[in-house]
């Protein structure tokens, strides 16, 4: 009998290590790594070498990467879509922490970095040279590149720190065409379900709620993964009713929001089902009012006001088929009400409004109608809204989620047209990963300094600064897009 | 544990191979054995130890999933072709189409993935979950699945919007455009526009502060620790509150009464009290009810107490099936009204679980202490293990104004329901209890007659004297033991008065005329009796004993003389 040609196995490092660390643990020591890593970049850039900040946060990172990597037999640092991992374990944001995580995301992004893998061995000096040259680099025309870096390292002398770029579909700040495609058909399919939903009322049908169940489980995901497109697509309008279409936006802003302030994923499923369901009550509400061409009535109004409380008993109707909708149902009551509870519908006990109906009530407020429906009467500027929001407290948001909000959507948020220094117009494509830039968003350039179109394909980071340390291109101006005949959503689809 | 390799080594394919049989076994191990079944634990030993084996290998195992076989590079790995018991068919017929397992898989998703697998093969067509969605909800970090959408439906696709009409004045040159630009900035001035004024932006204003974040840790506990249903029970009776309209009303009415059995389905008992009580409050107050609403408002609570009802949901309670605390228990008894006593009480003997049978003895007894009418109702039964609980918490709570039915349930054929009569009027002790006592000192039933006696001595009552007299001077005692003579010739003792020396000494002494020789017991007894008396003529009886020949009666007369005293 001849022996069977065997491959030799590949052996993993330290195997029995890596089997006892539990994910639990790489979390924790990945969090301390990467909370030294920052404090580290952070004195380097504050501070001279010399100086105390800066050894004892360079002991730490020394110190934090070496006990991960006698625990894990390895160490690597990865950046994908959103999200930092270590040794292949996601770091999940907290509340505590998503500020320093999106500075190293940021950071490692913008020189270029998909990946740092540390090697056995590696000397406190080499960290120190590391980290100094990725403050110190500014790839050339901002548009990210690992080989001016590579140069530089192995100028330092640097050998146990290996640098790789992001894979090619992971583009820097888009998500990629079949990422975008994906976000779209998790769109697609929620609008169509909350069709099926909302109509279905009318004609005495209800959709299964199998089918909502994993739209809103797919806008989570996609909030998750792909959520600069996914936000992107809120703008598009004329795609169906505008009922449908923003429940599934209120869906989209409260799961994003929901993920801004540290909600775990099956949380986000829970506020994107009551997000999806808020309006549910609009089922109730005469088509010929809902439809109106001409301003209603105080008698119609009345009606409209009705929906928060109509949608109460009429997702009573939607069990038999699956869990009672209870956060919905709150929500459905409640995203009316402003936080001193006025607005409707009035109440006769005081209550406590639930943390979920005031999100979805921030994201009501923002995808409100006249905001979106482009179609009808003035357009109202999105920028603008959203300082509304912010500044007029009569409106009764939130001010900590409406604060959430913004770094969600950046100072110019998503779809808003504006004028750069260079006399180019451009279209805000999302905002800014780095929380400290949130007013300088990621543009896509729309119309040349000579007046000429372009086909907006190009994404520009507004805050990539050229070898003196100027900014390359800033905002002058918000703008409104249909005055120079561009369409917003041209852009987001 | 780990499987042993094949000797001379074993390629990749066969590790795999081998991983999947585990893993199809291990899944017949989860569908059919409870988690600490042995069999369970040592397929899953098993399972893990393949693992072990197949990340000695390979970096990741990537496996292609078609209708009845899991492919690894293309090369079938699980073939299965029956479909009721196939993994590839459960995964395949949801939309599954690949599965990536990475190390760290073993530690608990691929448990957890089994049980997935198997809860999924569970659904009906109609439940709102399916291997999709129970898959989304483990958010597995080691297992990654590819997947299509097996709905046909046609989704139209998102186009970008239709041109905008252009008006006359839409600029369409880029000179023209230039133009237009250059006016707009001149006109503005050079003051950039946001949100915020970029000169002023500060980015830790988009940073939460400590205590914003403390803040919004705290609704989120919130939000999570809040009872989601009573808050929407809440909203329900708010609406109705405000809403006068008959159709909205009709609807909330019919909304609560399908909620309550789904309410008490999952046990919460708080709920369904504060939709009683909240209905209560309702007919109270609301001046404008229709008559019909009315009716109905009022018919829910006794729709929730009848027999049936309040069966099964005691049934529940007894199988453990939802635990809701003690006082969760209490408080919605208390709102159903006494009525539900007889249904209490009828399930009390049928209980298995303690803590149950506790808390519901505690709901009757404090349900017959306010409504002692609904205690006379429940005595009244023709169930016998009713009356019999009845009866014993009628003991335990001593209602003297029941005694008046005692006297029926004194002459009742079932001994079990004598004695405990018997015991709930001896609990109760008052005169008048005793009175209807006496006459069970001559029940057919020992048990009964010493326990009627013994509860005469108890509470000194001398009514019973005649019956005793009679008993123990007839024929009665003759064939009865000393335990059922003793507490006679105590109570006789103690209520005969110095009468009763006589008699007594000529019972002692064996010298009654006329008669067989009494037996050292009642000799024995009469001794005790005469140190009842206690009297210096009963002192002078015994006196003149002390000298007998019997053991058992000297003894006797000498404790009764110390009884006594000196
Ligand atoms: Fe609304």
């Amino acid at each position: 009998m001849t022996e069977p040609k065997v491959p030799a196995p590949k052996p993993r490092k330290s195997l029995a290590l890596a089997m006892e660390s539990s994910e639990g643990s790489i979390r924790e020591h990945g969090r301390d790594f990467l909370i030294a890593f920052y404090s580290a970049l952070r004195s380097l850039k504050l501070y001279p070498v010399e100086n105390d900040q800066v050894q004892r946060a360079l002991d730490s990172i020394f110190d934090t990467a070496r006990s991960l990597y006698e625990v894990e037999g390895a160490l690597e640092l990865r950046v994908s879509h959103e999200f930092l991992y270590v040794n292949s374990v996601r770091l999940r944001l907290n509340l505590n922490n998503y500020a320093t995580f999106s500075h190293v995301l940021t950071t490692l992004r913008q020189c270029g970095i998909g990946m740092v893998d540390v090697e056995e061995g590696v000397q406190r000096r080499e960290w120190q040279i590391f980290l100094s040259q990725l403050l110190a680099y500014a790839p050339s025309d901002g548009v990210p590149d690992l080989s001016g870096l590579w140069q530089r390292m192995a100028q330092g002398g640097i050998t146990h720190i290996l640098l790789k770029p992001p894979p090619e579909h992971d583009e820097a700040f888009g998500d990629s065409e079949e990422a975008k495609d994906v976000a779209k058909r998790a769109y697609e399919r929620s609008v169509a379900v909350t069709k099926e939903l909302i109509g279905g009322v009318r004609m005495g049908r209800t959709a299964s709620a199998k089918k909502i169940k994993r739209a809103v489980q797919s806008i989570v995901d996609q909030v998750l993964r792909n959520e600069v497109s996914l936000v992107g697509l809120t703008v598009v309008r004329g795609y169906d009713e505008q009922i449908f279409t923003h429940s599934v936006n209120v869906c989209i802003f409260s799961v994003s929001i929901g993920k801004r302030i540290g909600l775990t994923k099956l949380q986000l499923y829970d506020l994107g089902m009551a997000g999806l369901l808020h309006d549910f009550g609009k089922s109730r509400i005469p088509l010929e009012i809902l439809n109106s061409e001409v301003p209603l009535t105080e008698e119609q109004e009345e009606v409209v006001r009705t929906h928060p409380w109509q949608g109460v008993l009429a997702l009573f109707g939607l069990r038999g088929h699956g869990e009672i909708p209870y956060r919905a149902m709150v929500a459905s009551y409640e995203h009316h009400m402003k936080t001193d509870l006025s607005g409707f519908p009035k109440t006769i006990e005081p209550r406590q409004l639930s943390m979920f109906s005031k999100i979805v009530a921030v994201a009501n407020g923002y995808d409100t109608p006249p905001v979106r429906s482009f179609g009808k009467g003035v357009p109202v500027r999105p920028d603008e809204v959203l300082r509304e929001m912010r500044e007029n407290k009569d409106l009764g948001y939130d001010p900590i989620l409406v604060k959430a909000l913004i770094n969600l959507l950046g100072v110019y948020p998503v779809g808003t047209c504006v004028i750069l220094d260079t006399y180019e117009i451009a279209v805000v494509h999302g905002a800014n990963p780095d929380l400290a830039q949130l007013h300088r968003p990621i543009v896509r350039i729309v119309v040349t300094a000579e007046g000429g179109r372009t086909d907006g394909s190009a994404l520009v980071d507004l805050a990539s600064v050229d070898e003196t340390g100027n900014y390359r291109r800033s905002i002058i101006k918000v703008t409104e897009g249909l005055d120079y005949g561009i369409n917003m959503s041209d852009y987001s689809v | 544990m780990t499987q042993p390799i094949k000797p001379g080594g074993a390629d990749e394919s066969y590790v795999v191979e081998n991983l999947l049989q585990i893993l199809w076994k291990a899944l017949s191990a989860v569908q059919l054995y409870s988690s600490n079944n042995k069999i369970y634990l040592q397929a899953v030993d098993a399972l893990r130890g393949a693992l072990t084996l197949v990340w000695q290998r390979l970096d990741e195992l990537q496996l292609q999933v078609s209708e009845s076989a899991l492919l690894w590079e293309d090369k079938k790995v699980l073939s299965q072709e029956d479909k009721s018991d196939s993994i590839p068919w459960t995964l395949f017929k949801d939309g599954v189409r690949s599965l990536t397992l990475s190390p760290g898989v073993e530690d608990r998703e691929i448990i957890a993935f089994l049980h997935v697998i198997k809860d999924a093969r569970l659904l009906a067509a109609e439940d709102p979950d399916d291997l999709l969605t129970l898959l989304w909800e483990e958010d597995f970090q080691h297992l990654r699945y590819g997947f299509v959408e097996i709905s046909s439906d046609d989704v139209p696709r998102i186009q970008a919007d239709t041109p905008v009409s252009q008006s006359e004045s839409t600029p369409v040159s880029p000179g023209e455009i230039r133009g237009r630009l250059l006016r707009e900035v001149e006109a503005s001035g050079d003051t950039p526009e946001g949100v915020v004024d970029v000169d002023d932006f500060h980015s830790t204003l988009y940073f939460l502060d400590d205590w914003e974040v403390e803040y919004l840790t705290g609704e989120i506990d919130q939000e999570y620790q809040q009872n989601l249903r009573a808050k929407v029970l809440e909203i329900l009776f708010e609406v109705f509150e405000l809403q006068q309209n008959t159709k909205v009303r009709g609807e909330i009415i019919s909304i609560i009464d399908s909620f309550l059995p789904h309410l008490l389905g999952v046990g919460d008992f708080q709920s369904v009290t504060l939709v009683v009580r909240r209905l209560r409050k309702l007919l109270d107050e609301t001046q404008e009810l229709t008559p019909d609403h009315r009716q109905a408002i009022t018919a829910l609570p006794v729709k929730l107490s009848n027999p049936t009802a309040l069966g099964q949901l005691i049934q529940s309670l007894d199988d453990a099936a939802v635990q809701p605390t003690k006082d969760d228990i209490a408080d919605f008894f208390g709102e159903l009204g006494p009525h539900v006593l007889d249904t209490v009480l009828a399930w009390m003997p049928k209980l298995t679980n303690e803590r149950v049978r506790e808390t519901l003895r505690q709901v009757a007894e404090r349900v017959a202490q306010e409504h002692p009418e609904q205690v006379v109702t429940a005595l009244k039964t023709s169930d016998t293990a009713v009356l019999l609980q009845t009866l014993q918490l009628t003991s335990s709570l001593k209602v003297a104004r029941l005694v008046p039915d005692f006297g029926r349930l004194l002459r009742h054929a079932d001994t079990e329901i004598r004695r405990a009569a018997v015991d709930a009027l001896g609990a109760i002790g008052s005169a008048s209890a005793m009175k209807q006592l006496e006459r069970s000192v001559e029940d057919e039933d020992r048990g009964i007659r010493i326990a009627s006696i013994q509860y005469c001595v108890q509470h000194r009552y001398p009514g019973v004297l005649q019956k005793v007299e009679a008993v123990i001077s007839g024929r009665a005692l003759r064939g009865a033991d000393l335990t059922e003579k003793k507490p006679f010739f105590e109570a006789y003792g103690l209520f005969c008065g110095n009468a009763g020396v006589d008699p007594l000494y000529q019972m002692l002494n064996a010298k009654r005329m006329f008669r067989r020789k009494d037996d050292p017991e009642t000799r024995a007894c009469a001794a005790l009796a005469l140190g009842k008396i206690g009297t210096p003529e009963a002192r002078a009886a015994l006196e003149k004993a002390k000298g007998v020949k019997d053991p058992l009666v000297r003894n006797a007369v000498g404790s009764a003389l110390r009884e006594i005293g000196l």
